[in-house]
């Protein structure tokens, strides 16, 4: 019964980033299922059997403004700031051990949180779903550019990164949604482009419907997402973040030592800047002094990237590179 | 040359075999208040102490790039943080994928991808039986994930990309006991792999075995130009370390080395000791070693628990047979100090 439910659970949790293991011995008595279920606290117990009711905000995974409801809820300034800067989280209980909040203050909101975010709902989820497209398209990009220099050994990896890292993340929301599986248009290009891409037109063509099919899946999103400038800069976050450490990847002594990390931290940034001049127009009306900012700082950051194959010498560090993201994230958290 | 190695795998396994039932009869008797002194004859008469003595470490230990010292992570064991959960031990470990630079030599510096600021990642050790429950935190930039080696339910063999940003929680029980691995499985793992996402997972039987001067030896290659060969090779993350800083053990000490080939795009590397014979225990799975050799074959991701001491003091190097690995990076000495009586 138990590990029924717990494996129900878990196929619905596909998407999910954190997940705690449930059971690894085989269905045969109800006794062994009890035992090993039982490793987890009796108070996560409680959290399994609520699961799929409750809203729980997962304390590892959940955006900023999901965790917002904790900081409202508790009254702490820039708590969910905080929350964020002491993940991972292997308990809840480490939200009090970890010295994030008190123990007065987790009783009144331990009710709220999991680590086990069996399944991300709302605006989360979207947000989820969208970052991990937008980083497919950041990749495919970069890929487009090395195509197009002739260089089909460099396009290789950021044909592969879609298929490689991110599409088994996506592959349940997009059973959920009704977006038609990909997957083999991803893998066929990337044999293509493994081959050699010689034959220039159907590269282009293989291109094309992989590029069309990732459009599409996000084109499964509510058209109110789209035009949410908060769920938009909620995805530009994402994007720059990783943009970031991939960055860092890429940077030893001042050099572009790692390509492929330099050019994924490309497409990323490239992506989050055509993502924003789809917002830009509203954030210029609501929020003015952010729109400056944020174009300006989009603008000196696009610079560290002069050219798909990477400069000798890095225009940036690593850690100039983080502040200026830093900073556009302050001001995309003031225009949300 | 004509002898057969099953032949010899009586030789050596009876005596110790003897020794295990022996100290199984002491332990019991010891309660009693009895064997101890014949316990300790016998150890003493197999060039073993019951007592493991390590000798000091040279002053300054060798840091390099993000804090690596190969003379630290040697000896180094990650045995989690225990709790009892429902009468079970459970081991929790915390594991954050990073990016670091590491100064391999000299003239090269290298972009890892490491665990928790290592390369190799932490040695996670846990009794059979255990409950395992890793905490595993991606801030590297691409997605990254844990697959172990060793026993666990599909959901948690982690090939499953976890995204940066991410967490992810593997639990599951510790078993069987034997030396395993774990890595990071996202394609293109050789790259995954070979910019230093990987470490040793040690199981121990729920009998321990005896005491020994117990160390991780993990042989791993450098592509450092990316061109799908390596051109550095390393114990434990840095080239040529143990041979400017060579590994202190005593003379007649029972030394067992844990020893894991995970050198990407050459297939192949052995495990050559000067001076001596090893007793090879494959990938950890039986109780005693079973058979003596001075160089043994591992495939990639092959491990084995080796065995051996030293009567004679000085420097001794190891390396795998292939030279050129050898001397790309992937070469030891053993400093044997003397003080244990023979």
């Amino acid at each position: 019964m138990k590990f029924l439910k717990f494996f129900g659970l878990w196929i619905a949790s596909c998407g999910l980033v954190v997940l705690v293991a449930c059971n690894n011995q085989a269905p045969s008595t109800s006794t062994s299922q009890n035992t090993s279920a039982a490793s987890t606290a009796p108070t996560e117990q409680a959290t399994h059997a609520d699961m799929g009711h409750s809203k729980r905000i997962n304390i590892n995974a959940a955006i900023l403004s999901e965790l917002d409801k904790l900081e409202a809820k508790l009254g702490v300034p820039a708590l969910s700031n905080k929350i964020q800067a002491s993940r991972p989280y292997g308990k809840v209980e480490e939200l009090v051990s970890k010295n994030v909040i008190t123990q007065a203050q987790f009783d009144q909101i331990k009710d709220m949180v999991t680590i086990e975010d069996i399944q991300l709902t709302g605006e989360a989820k979207d947000v989820d779903y969208m970052v991990k497209l937008s980083l497919m398209k950041g990749h495919m990009m970069v890929a487009k550019e090395l195509l197009d220099l002739g260089k089909p050994d460099q396009a290789e990896p950021h044909i592969g990164h879609p298929v490689e890292e991110i599409y088994a993340d996506v592959e349940d929301q997009l059973n959920e949604r009704n977006v038609k599986a990909f997957k083999n248009e991803l893998i066929a290009l990337q044999d293509r482009v493994k081959a050699g891409a010689k034959d220039a037109n159907k590269t282009a063509e293989e291109y094309k419907a992989s590029m069309q099919s990732i459009d599409g899946a996000i084109a499964a999103l509510p058209e109110t997402q789209h035009k949410d400038h908060d769920f938009v800069l909620q995805v530009i976050n994402g994007l720059l973040d990783t943009a970031n450490s991939e960055y860092t990847s890429a940077i030893a002594d001042g050099k572009v030592k790692e390509a492929i990390e330099y050019q994924d931290s490309r497409g990323f940034v490239m992506y989050a800047d055509e993502l924003y001049k789809g917002i830009a127009n509203q954030i210029q009306k609501e929020y003015p002094d952010s729109h400056k900012k944020i174009i300006a700082m989009m603008a000196d950051l696009l610079k560290v990237w002069p050219t798909a194959i990477p400069p000798q010498q890095s225009v940036k560090t690593p850690e100039e590179v983080g502040t200026l993201i830093k900073q556009i994230e302050t001001e995309t958290k003031k225009a949300s | 040359m004509g002898i057969d190695p099953a032949s010899k795998t009586v030789d050596i396994k009876q005596p110790l075999f003897n020794r295990r039932q022996l100290l199984q009869a002491g332990l019991l008797l010891g309660a009693a208040g009895g064997a101890t002194i014949g316990l300790s004859q016998l150890w003493r008469s197999r060039g073993r102490s019951a007592t493991v003595t390590i000798p000091p470490l040279p002053q300054e230990a060798m840091h390099h790039g993000s804090g690596i010292s190969p003379l630290k992570i040697l000896r180094e064991f990650d045995y989690g943080t225990v709790t009892q959960e429902n009468g079970r031990t459970v081991r929790e470990f915390r594991v954050e994928a990073q990016t670091g630079e590491l100064q391999l030599n000299k003239s090269t510096k290298f972009i890892t991808w490491n665990l928790n600021g290592r390369v190799p990642g932490p040695t996670f050790r846990a009794t059979e039986g255990d409950r395992i429950r890793v905490i595993f935190y991606n801030k590297a930039g691409h997605s990254h994930s844990l697959h172990f080696h060793g026993t666990h339910p599909a959901a948690m063999d982690g090939v499953k990309p976890v995204r940066n940003g991410n967490v992810f929680i593997y639990e599951f029980d510790a078993e069987p006991y034997g030396v395993h691995l774990y890595h990071c499985h996202v394609a293109p793992v050789t790259r995954h792999i070979g910019k230093g996402l990987y470490g040793m997972f040690i199981i121990d039987p729920p009998q321990p075995r005896p005491p020994a001067d117990e160390m991780v030896l993990i042989m791993a290659g450098y592509d450092t130009n990316n061109d799908n060969k390596n051109e550095l090779y390393a114990f434990n993350g840095l080239p040529h370390a143990y041979m400017h800083q060579p590994i202190p053990i005593q003379q007649n000490q029972l030394i067992r080395l844990y020893v894991l080939n995970l050198i990407e795009f050459d297939p192949v590397a052995t495990f050559h000791l000067h001076a001596n014979l090893f007793r090879v225990n494959p990938t950890g799975r039986l109780l005693e070693p079973s058979y003596e050799t001075d160089v043994i074959t591992m495939g990639t991701a092959e491990r084995h628990i080796l065995e051996f001491s030293f009567k004679e003091t000085g420097k001794f190097m190891f390396h795998p047979h292939q030279d050129a690995i050898a001397e790309a990076g992937c070469m030891g000495y053993f400093d044997v100090i003397s003080g244990l009586p023979s």
